[in-house]
């Protein structure tokens, strides 16, 4: 049995509930036992950063100093955000010991900051400490025949020499881990392009604008859904769904499921457990391709041969 | 005229510098962000003349640009920039500067960027996390703009996707606290 802290984030007691339920259930099954942070409080997300320096530190260090009363030497963090916020501190107050003796003074009773605890993302985590071959080997259910986009958005693996991990332009470890499950992760190049995050509320015409970009190129890679592993992505891209679809005048139809949702099915949870009417699209689609034999596809190369047929003519 | 380190008052350039920890002159103009940026198109100055403002020391231009603010933070630029300027950090050092020299551009979407921050910031202070629906709500008031998102409230309540409620953290004194010092940090800066 591993152990593991646990920041969920204010969005896991929100919008993004069937990210941590599900969370829970994988981690059951790959017997990781998670230790939540006593009283955690918000990482601060964009609007601290964007307004002030020091309380995008202090709150943060808040829950690392916390973190570091409890014996584990790893913090799983569930939302992207948050594990951003968390580990740009760390890497911060480990740099320059100036800054963190200031910053800790926010904090002074909760205790010193020492930098013992080492901060992940939980995609991070299943990629890296629990490997695609434990996972592989947990799969009672393959999902053969769905085929998603895995869609990082920007925080998961940038910037990278805070990170990290995997990848900034094309990251490839949950497209690993989806194919463990027995999904097949198609070739989707906006992989890290922004969804508009933050601007979810205040500025929403570049949400629909850009969430509609994304949605559009995973229909064309041939996509049945988009896999996340962040709360905003999430929202941005199925809450907001319907609003594009009528802005586009395209109907897209495409699910947005959290990784640990698609984990949870391969590995057999029934699937009254993994909370897909908290979706705005429905999942019922995409999941039906589940067991189909995939037809072979119509001479794809078609139109890569007209164009080289035509520059010849040239 | 070009004024670096012109007497006695930091130049802009030195002042960027400082705070955002990166070396502005390393530009040399090549513009990747600005193909790179998601929403170079809503900026008043893409990155890249951003860039080469700081450098000219054009300070009260660059503080009136929405650009600093609709930066989404999002590090595409800086991975793709050949010479691995941390232009995220740069937008963020003019923003600051901005804040603390109240220079405010009052164009009506950077007022509503604004207002949110603002209000997210003002349910951590209060609730110790973000009340997702509170935040919603006070938005909408506060930008004059009731019916915003209305057309999805019915749907997202019923799924239970935005909860009513929000648990409190038991020690909301350590928030308040911080939130005092971390305010008297930045005056003192």
């Amino acid at each position: 049995m591993k152990k593991l802290t646990y920041f969920p984030g204010c969005s896991a007691h929100g919008t993004s509930e069937e990210f941590d339920s599900t969370l829970k259930l994988v981690l059951k099954t790959l017997d990781v036992e998670l230790e939540d942070i006593p009283d955690w409080n918000c990482c601060g997300a964009t609007s601290a950063h964007v307004m002030t320096e020091n309380l995008a530190y202090a709150l943060p260090m808040r829950n690392l100093v916390l973190a570091e009363k409890l014996e584990n030497t790893t913090m799983g963090i569930a939302c992207a955000s948050c594990y951003q916020r968390m580990k740009v501190t760390k890497v911060h107050m480990d740099e320059n010991p100036e800054l963190a003796k200031r910053i800790n003074t926010t904090v002074v009773e909760e205790g010193t900051y020492q930098g013992k605890v080492d901060v992940k993302s939980m995609l991070q985590y299943a990629y890296e400490d629990i490997g695609l071959d434990i996972i592989k080997s947990k799969v009672t259910k393959p999902l053969n025949g769905l085929k998603v986009a895995c869609y990082y958005g920007c925080l998961l693996t940038r910037p990278k020499n805070i990170t990290k991990f995997d990848s900034p332009e094309y990251p490839v470890s949950m497209d690993q881990i989806c194919e463990a499950l027995g999904a097949t992760a198609t070739e989707f190049d906006y992989k890290t392009e922004c969804c508009g995050a933050s601007f979810s509320i205040s500025n929403t015409e570049v949400v629909e604008n850009l969430s509609g970009q994304i949605l559009a190129m995973a229909k064309e890679s041939g996509a049945h859904a988009i896999v996340v592993a962040c709360p905003l992505c999430q929202s941005n891209l199925d809450m907001r769904q319907p609003d594009i679809e009528k802005k586009q005048g395209i109907k897209y139809d495409i699910p947005i499921f959290y990784f640990t949702q698609l984990m949870a099915l391969a590995f057999g949870y029934p699937i009254d457990q993994l909370k897909f009417p908290k979706h705005i699209v429905p999942v019922e689609g995409a999941l039906a391709n589940i067991g189909k034999v995939e037809p072979v596809p119509e001479k794809v190369k078609k139109p890569i041969k007209a164009v080289e047929a035509e520059s010849e003519v040239k | 005229m070009i004024t670096l380190g012109s007497q006695g008052k930091n130049t802009f350039l030195e002042d960027v510098n400082v705070k955002s920890g990166a070396n502005v002159l390393e530009c040399y103009q090549c513009g990747k962000c600005v193909g790179t940026c998601p929403v170079s198109q809503y900026m008043d100055f893409p990155p890249r003349e951003i860039m080469q403002m700081i450098k000219l020391g054009l300070r009260n231009e660059c503080y009136m640009a929405n650009s600093h603010w609709f930066c989404l933070t999002c590090s595409a630029c800086s991975g793709r920039c050949p010479r691995e300027i941390d232009i995220p950090a740069v937008m963020e050092a003019v923003r600051h500067l901005a804040i603390d020299e109240n220079y405010i551009n009052d164009s009506k979407k950077v007022r509503e960027i604004r207002k949110f921050h603002e209000i997210f910031l003002d349910m951590i202070k209060r609730y110790g996390r973000n009340y997702e629906l509170r935040m919603m709500a006070e938005f909408n008031i506060r930008t004059r703009n009731l019916f915003k998102d209305m057309h999805l409230a019915p749907k997202a309540l019923l799924k239970g996707k935005i909860p009513l409620g929000v648990k409190p953290l038991k020690s909301a004194k350590a928030i308040k606290r911080m939130f005092a010092i971390a305010e008297k940090l930045e005056k003192n800066k």
